[in-house]
């Protein structure tokens, strides 16, 4: 859950998706600002923090990157309970990611903290020849079950920064908040710059 | 394995290559004033990081294995080859009150408590583990009709291991080989069609990576994976919705609440589910958490006194770092604490010390009656949750 402390939030954010839909990459670019082609697969879920800040105030995100078979689906309340926000990741090359990607947005709206903000995206946006899904199919789907959308790319760095920057802009705690823009907190400046905008 | 935190990066710009061919590591003088973090490649061939005194400690642990190992050779010299059969077999069968078997059986716990040397690991866990009697109820060539019958099949399980083979502990410098993969392939894809309850589930992959490289031949490797999930483990560990899994993290809860009642209830505080941290333990048998010679000696306690020994493991990685977790106040804390623990536990000794002469004494029907109370309220649970499921399914 978001907890505030003189501006400092800690947020508990889930990533859920298909295997192979790249969660452990999304989180790694935004993490270390690294890309690993071969990443060890998943068991559980793995953990990472990473800060934002958003205006005056900072968003620790608390993430959890956790592992995408089907048998494993069995763990994922003990994952995004209690959570202040979902990444829901499928990949643009691969239908089925998206119908997956579908019944996570069903189970959060079900059994997961109302108030949670929910991010739709849509990985390996640089893989533009094999794309299965339309960018306006997954849009209209966002709109319709309140998520907002961003293709991105955790090969290319495309919108990773921006969706976890979306996410902290959007919690609760930091609505009121009265001017909606600020930066990412972090140790490489030259490569979180390169970071590409938001395209939703 | 990896955990956020600024540090990481500068620890990794101060890194030196560094690899250890010869037995004994040397940091250099500079490693030393500098506190630098060095990479080398421990005995099974990981790459590992640490500092100058986690080089010390390896130094320490290669000399222990090798006094372990003459100890191991003077009794095979004294009790003839494949002494600790005997001991075994009686103590299983109850059948033989003779006096050797006996001081066999009790010198054999002991022994393997302290180590199995690497080099008898493969034919003593072979043997005590019950592979070896697997492997002789069935024809000769088994695994090779087996392996050749369903080498070109292609089924939700094979997809997935064949997605997962370069991703089962990349850079190592046999099992990430075109070699390496093909072997790795071959038991978990023959494993899939031996028990299609199970078929292939994620974790598999690095327990099947990590016996082949102990047991040199594959054929081996495959036997050891089918007596650990169908003898060694409990039940549905693996299975479609890992219910064995879940059973196993309800009773390790209760388990720390009675064993380490400061910790359990410091973690409760905080809202902290142990679980978040243990179930890889418990899939993965600590093989992504500990490094390889630690995993291991667990492991050669594993096959030989079944799988309560897990919780000993588990448990005693939370009694080990009690001060520092009960100054932890959010659950970054608490996860960086046990994963850089367990990520520097070199010494295997360390930490079997306390799981077995701090933890207490588990029994293997206390465990089992434990699992029976709560094997009930985890297929509720599992079934309200398809059931919630479908309804809201249903719904849209």
């Amino acid at each position: 859950m978001a907890s505030s402390g003189n501006k400092n939030i800690n947020a508990k954010l889930v990533l859920l998706g298909d295997v192979g839909a790249g969660k452990s990459s999304l989180v790694l670019r935004f993490v270390k600002g690294q890309f690993i082609e071969f990443q060890e697969s998943t068991i559980g879920a793995a953990f990472f923090s990473q800060t934002v800040a958003v205006n005056d105030a900072t968003v620790k995100f608390e993430i959890w990157d956790t592992a995408g078979q089907e048998r494993y689906h069995s763990l994922a309340p003990m994952y995004y309970r209690g959570a202040a926000a979902a990444i829901i990741v499928y990949d643009i090359t691969n239908q089925a990611s998206f119908d997956r990607a579908k019944k996570w947005v069903q189970e959060l709206q079900a059994q997961g903290n109302p108030n949670m903000v929910m991010a739709l995206a849509g990985n390996k946006s640089d893989l533009l020849d094999s794309r299965k899904v339309a960018t306006e199919e997954a849009q209209t789907y966002a709109n319709e079950n309140g998520l907002f959308f961003m293709e991105t790319s955790a090969k290319t760095a495309t919108n990773v920064n921006d969706i976890f920057y979306e996410i902290a802009k959007r919690l609760p705690r930091l609505q009121q908040a009265p001017n909606p823009s600020g930066m990412v907190l972090v140790d490489r400046p030259a490569e979180r710059a390169a970071a590409a905008s938001c395209c939703s | 394995m990896m955990y956020g935190g600024s540090g990481t990066q500068s620890r990794r710009d101060l890194a030196i290559e560094y690899q250890a061919q010869i037995p004994t590591l040397r940091p250099s003088i500079h490693a030393r004033r500098a506190n630098m973090t060095v990479k080398f490649q421990d005995l099974y061939g990981f790459t590992v990081e640490g500092n100058v005194d986690d080089v010390n400690v390896l130094n320490e642990v290669r000399e222990k294995v090798r006094q372990q190992g003459k100890v191991w050779w003077a009794l095979e010299a004294e009790k003839g080859a494949n002494w600790y059969l005997e001991g075994h077999i009686s103590t299983t069968l109850k059948s033989s009150l003779k006096i050797s078997s006996l001081v066999n059986a009790i010198t054999l716990k002991k022994l393997i408590r302290g180590g199995i040397p690497p080099n008898l690991r493969p034919r003593v866990w072979f043997s005590l583990s019950g592979a070896a009697k697997k492997k002789s109820t069935v024809p000769e060539s088994y695994y090779n009709d087996l392996t050749s019958a369903v080498e070109d099949k292609v089924t939700s399980a094979t997809k997935q291991i064949d997605h997962d083979l370069p991703r089962t502990f990349p850079g190592h410098p046999w099992l990430d080989t075109p070699e390496g993969h093909a072997a790795l392939r071959r038991v978990l894809v023959g494993y899939s069609f031996r028990d299609s309850d199970v078929g292939y589930c994620q974790g598999l992959n690095y327990v099947a990576a990590l016996l082949l490289l102990v047991m040199k031949t594959e054929e081996e490797a495959f036997w050891m994976l089918a007596v650990l999930l169908e003898n060694v483990l409990v039940n549905d560990c693996y299975t479609n919705n890992l219910s064995g899994c879940h059973v196993e993290q309800r009773v390790f809860k209760d388990l720390l609440t009675k064993k380490c009642p400061r910790i359990a209830a410091h973690l409760e505080a905080l809202d902290f589910d142990v679980s978040l941290v243990c179930t890889e333990w418990f899939l993965c048998l600590f093989s992504k958490s500990l490094p390889s010679e630690t995993t291991l000696r667990v492991w050669d306690v594993l096959f030989y006194e079944g799988a309560k020994v897990l919780f000993n493991v588990a448990l005693a990685i939370f009694k080990i770092n009690e001060e520092k977790l009960l100054m932890a106040h959010q659950v970054g804390d608490v996860i960086n604490i046990i994963q850089r623990s367990t990520h520097h536990l070199f010494d295997p000794d360390e930490l079997l010390t306390v799981a077995f002469d701090q933890i207490g004494f588990m029994t293997t029907t206390t465990i089992s009656k434990q699992r029976k109370k709560q094997e009930p309220a985890v297929m509720a649970e599992l079934d309200q949750r398809i059931r919630r499921l479908n309804s809201n399914s249903n719904d849209k």
